[in-house]
């Protein structure tokens, strides 16, 4: 399958390694990844912090760079909900009925990788091998917009070596918040300590999510703290060991079914 | 001259919010107090584990909801007529209907009837409502006396504090501080705290009983909120927890309650729905000890005298935003406080604003207006979108959208040369072309290396600095994704699809086309400013200002011009959720009395021929020996050997041992002699086996109400065949206008870290004798 990957601007510049381990994994699984290099950015920060007009700049632009493919993966959480569910809101309110249909044509298309590779590909075990203690953290946009949480687990399970932990508390929110953190920053640190007193209590060595927001607000607290906790996106997880090429069945070279979302729909 | 007539701020900034620091200030504050930490630490955590629990039993917990904010719906789509017909139901059963269109007009109306009564003591049960209009302290001005009565709100009243929780309103204080507060201050505002007061919650309770004891005694006006108004019959519902609202309700003799013109449901049958969900959302228990339904005045069986005062103050102008107006289906449960993290952390009084947390945060800016201060513009900002409270709200509030549309408007007021606005749309004019964000994204891998971890930015101003006070920056390295991808794969590459000189619209059409290779730095520049223009220069119209006039009038005609603007788009109420819980006799006989000593209440199964040997001994358990019972009840249902008698006669069995005196209620009898009995025996109209609960509607066998509420024990006695499997099946089997007492458990309270004391100022012991079979009991 030919899939266009949006890596996400946040990934794009501070994380490319996640960007790298995306094409990995879904290189590996036999599928042809393209970079539209002229997407930017989703517009979450904008919509979420109440600049409107700017976020519906970059929602339309979105919808340009991304409308030719059929299937769109994101190795960030937040911003598939952004277009899956929060793109709908904004164009509604702006009264931009094109767009508004051009934009639901596009929201079954968009995944966020770990829903990509277990709910559409059908693919729990990549070959991965990552000897650690790791803890899951569902980030709130995965676990609350997208429904994705058993996705990422049954993927962590799969992989050799690793040892998954549970976190006490996991569906508390980490305290990033995208500008609350900037915003409310005592307030996001006091949510951020308690998630990694979490971390420590799992014996957790690295911390997993499909978010890398998130995890810079985890993992710039616990460098700070030289808390002796890493933390690690999921699809970097997943690239880790030797891992030759895995295929899943039936998905190498016939064309795989209609691409639905099986999450439920949001409340 | 009373100065509550004087405009004040209007909204609900009541009590002491009015100099609050807007929330950033005040949520670090928050952070530092230890004490106030740990209190909402273990008392979010307790009400979470509780409601969960309780909500996995509810199989049709997503059709109540559906159904609950549906019908909140219609209510705010119909409200002009279904206030009329309040109006209408509430005149025809001797109360009057008044109309505030603000605080202002609230406080005035409410002060004067006061006023007329003569009397300069009030009682008060615990209400938002009154809170936002800040009617305490008009009250005060006007020289009456005002006593919370809820312990919580007591508590508070007395530390000269301000409530943190819309629920538990004392849950910052611990034990030890509350004990403290009683003994510094019961004795300047009545009966002191006792000699030797310990700080264990029982004792602190009764200690609050007795100090309040008189007060409800002798008291000739109360003033209450109200959760919900039932328009079809002019039904008034206050559901709480103590006996202290019973109190206030039944023995005074003028009631004022004071509601929100979004609490009025159309239909009686609307709250099987609400009252299955409003006490598992807010404490986690499948019903409070008490709901109390009246309608107009009651006279002989509770108030002579009723006002009800529907208050605008804001709601329609939330009406009129077809976004925000969510928030008005709000039914106060606090459940989106008790999961919030950021509650957790800060507390309410962090909130600035009498309705704290996420419902706070998204209510406050819409009744007084998003632009009204530091307060209303920063709360929109107060969560990290985390989407917890949407996931609990009984009504489906979707509040992280509501906080992102509230934030926008706060955006748009605010728009103008300030660095936020300008960054912001700076961000977005790079993003929003491809060749920009490119050169964006290489400047900034060389600002992340110079920057390193970005420790040295800590303590500068700024966002950077704000992020870099506690958290190490990612490491950037010098290649950026997009720099891998062309240099790995550059061949095939997937851009062909984009047309890259496409202009890019923005809004209002300000840009050029911005991808051509040939823009020239000067055309680049003024492309940016073009950008930045609007944000520079125009703010967003504001939101049209109602013009409100007086009373009636000013709030019908906001109504209806919110209505006409924004019209709702009408919806049938889905009741899909469950109408007859269908369990054979048998499994809901166990289920009933399994979930009456759930509450701490006693109950037995007894025998026709055995209900008066039963009533006995639950009397003689508790050594209750004066007895009144109402003058209708079953002579069979009488501790055996006594008859009921007029006042003073006494019973004396032949073999000696236990002495009843069994009194029948005279309406002549005061609230004081009522207190002077140990016990009351009553029958019921319905129960129900799900909850526990015990309806009494002051028909046979029951009396007036407040026969089930002074005496210390209640002995109530259900016939087989009026227990029901669920609450819908006991709302069809009531009578709307009747004047109702739900009763589930003893009266009881969990204000003090929320460690739950059975029996506060209703009765403290309860005994359910639920009889079966046939025989002279019947």
């Amino acid at each position: 399958m030919r899939v266009a990957l949006f890596v996400a601007c946040f990934n794009d510049l501070a994380f490319p390694a996640t960007g790298r381990a995306t094409v990995e994994v879904l290189e590996r699984l036999g599928h042809e990844v393209v970079f539209p290099s002229a997407q930017t950015c989703c517009g979450q920060m904008h919509l979420n912090t109440g600049y409107r007009r700017e976020a519906l700049a970059l929602a339309r632009h979105f919808a340009r760079v991304f409308t030719p493919f059929e299937a769109i993966v994101t190795p960030s959480a937040s911003c598939a909900g952004t277009v899956v569910h929060s793109y709908a809101d904004l164009v509604q309110d702006a009264g931009d009925a094109g767009l508004s249909s051009e934009l639901a044509g596009l929201a079954g298309r968009v995944f966020e990788l770990s829903q990509f590779l277990v709910d559409v590909l059908g693919v729990t075990d990549l070959g991965a091998e990552f000897p650690h203690r790791v803890a899951y953290h569902p980030t709130c946009h995965s676990l609350r917009a997208l429904q994705v949480y058993r996705q990422p687990l049954e993927l962590l399970r799969h992989v050799r070596g690793l040892h998954l932990v549970d976190l006490p508390g996991e569906e508390q929110c980490c305290g990033f918040g995208g500008t609350f953190s900037v915003k409310n920053p005592g307030v996001s640190m006091a949510m951020m300590a308690d998630k990694l007193a979490a971390v420590q209590r799992s014996g957790a060595e690295v911390v997993c999510a499909v978010d890398n927001s998130c995890l810079a607000h985890i993992g710039g607290g616990a460098d700070r703290l030289s808390a002796g906790v890493r933390v690690m996106h999921l699809a970097e997880v997943l690239a880790s060991g030797a891992g030759g090429p895995v295929r899943a069945p039936g998905v190498a070279r016939a064309a795989p079914g209609p691409l639905v979302h099986r999450g439920q729909p949001r409340p | 001259m009373s100065p509550t007539g004087a405009p004040g701020v209007p909204g609900p900034r009541g009590d002491g919010f009015r100099q609050a620091p807007a929330f950033p200030e005040a949520a670090s504050r928050a952070l530092r107090d230890t004490q106030l930490r740990a209190n909402l630490r273990r008392a979010t955590g307790t009400i979470r584990d509780k409601r969960d629990r309780v909500m996995a039993e509810l199989g049709d917990l997503e059709q109540l909801r559906d159904a609950a904010a549906a019908i909140k719906d219609e209510s705010l789509s119909r409200l002009g007529e279904l206030l009329s017909q309040v109006e209408e139901r509430v005149g025809a059963a001797g109360g009057r209907v008044h109309y505030a269109a603000t605080s202002a007009e609230a406080r005035a109306i409410v002060v004067d009837l006061v006023s007329r009564t003569g009397s300069t003591d009030v009682v008060k049960v615990k209400s938002m409502t009154t809170a936002e209009i800040e009617l305490n302290e008009a009250l005060a001005a006007a020289g009456v006396e005002v006593v919370e009565t809820d312990l919580a709100e007591l508590i508070v009243q007395l530390g000269d504090d301000l409530p943190s929780h819309i629920v538990v309103p004392a849950l910052h204080r611990n034990r030890a501080e509350v004990r403290e507060i009683f003994v510094r201050r019961m004795g300047e505002r009545g009966l002191a705290a006792p000699a030797g007061l310990g700080d264990d919650p029982a004792e602190l309770a009764a200690a609050a009983r007795a100090h309040l004891r008189r007060r409800f005694l002798d008291a000739k006006v109360a003033i209450s909120g109200a959760n919900f108004v039932v328009a079809e019959s002019g039904s008034v519902v206050v559901v709480e927890s103590e006996g202290n609202g019973r109190m206030c309700l039944t023995l005074p003799h003028t009631l004022i309650s004071v509601a929100g013109i979004d609490k009025v449901v159309p239909r009686f049958r609307d709250l099987e729905v609400f009252l299955q969900l409003l006490a598992r959302s807010a404490t986690g228990e499948r019903m409070s000890p008490y709901t109390s339904v009246w309608t107009g005045a009651t006279p002989g069986n509770g108030p002579s005298e009723f006002h009800l005062v529907l208050v605008d103050n804001g709601r329609t102008r939330a009406l009129a935003d077809p976004i925000g107006r969510q928030a008005l289906r709000c039914i106060r449960c606090a459940a989106c406080l008790n999961v919030c993290p950021v509650y957790e952390r800060v507390g309410g009084r962090a909130y600035g604003s009498v309705y704290p947390g996420p419902i706070g945060a998204v209510l406050t800016p819409q009744l007084d207006g998003v632009a009204s201060g530091r307060v209303e513009a920063t709360l929109p900002f107060a969560s990290t979108l985390c989407g917890a409270c949407a996931e609990v709200c009984p009504v489906r509030i979707d509040i992280p959208r509501l906080l992102v549309h509230l934030r926008g408007r706060a955006v748009d007021e605010h728009r103008g040369a300030h660095p936020e606005p300008v960054a912001m749309v700076a961000a977005a004019y790079t993003m929003s072309s491809p060749r920009r964000f490119g050169r964006a994204v290489k400047l900034g891998g060389l600002v992340g290396k110079v920057l390193g971890r970005g420790r040295a930015l800590a303590g500068l101003p700024g966002p950077a600095g704000r992020w870099a006070s506690g958290r190490d920056l990612p490491q950037v390295g010098a290649q950026s994704f997009r720099d891998w991808w062309a240099s790995e794969r550059g061949g095939r590459s997937g851009t062909a699809p984009l047309p890259v000189a496409e202009p890019l619209q923005r809004g209002r059409g300000a840009g050029g086309p911005d991808g051509a290779r040939t823009a020239s730095g000067a055309v680049q520049l003024r492309q940016a400013l073009a950008w930045l223009r609007p944000t520079m220069q125009q703010r967003a119209p504001g939101v049209a200002r109602q013009v409100v006039l007086e009373g009636r009038d000013g709030v019908m005609g906001a109504i209806s011009s919110a209505l006409v603007s924004a019209p709702f788009v009408p919806v049938e109420v889905p009741r899909h959720y469950t109408h007859d819980a269908g369990a054979v006799a048998g499994e809901l006989l166990a289920l009933f009395v399994e979930r009456v000593a759930e509450y701490r209440a006693t109950a037995r199964v007894v025998g026709g021929g055995d209900v008066g040997a039963a009533v006995a001994e639950a009397l003689e358990r508790t050594g209750s020996r004066r007895v009144i019972v109402p003058s209708d009840l079953p002579e069979a249902w009488l501790p055996p050997r006594a008859t009921a008698t007029a006042p003073a006669a006494v019973q004396r069995p032949p073999n000696g041992g236990v002495v009843f005196e069994v009194v029948v209620d005279d309406p002549g009898l005061g609230a004081t002699e009522l207190d002077g009995f140990d016990a009351a025996v009553s029958g019921c109209a319905v129960a129900i086996a799900a909850t526990g609960t015990v309806v009494l509607d002051s028909g046979p066998a029951q009396g007036r109400r407040a026969l089930s509420l002074v005496p210390d024990h209640l002995v109530l006695v259900v016939r087989q065949d009026q227990l029901v499997g669920g609450v819908p099946e006991a709302v069809a089997r009531l009578v709307p206008t009747a004047a109702q007492t739900w009763v589930s458990g003893p009266s009881a309270t969990s204000d003090i870290e929320l460690q739950r004391v059975e029996g506060v100022h209703g009765p403290r012991v309860l005994d359910v004798l639920v009889l079966v079979g046939s025989g002279p009991g019947h």
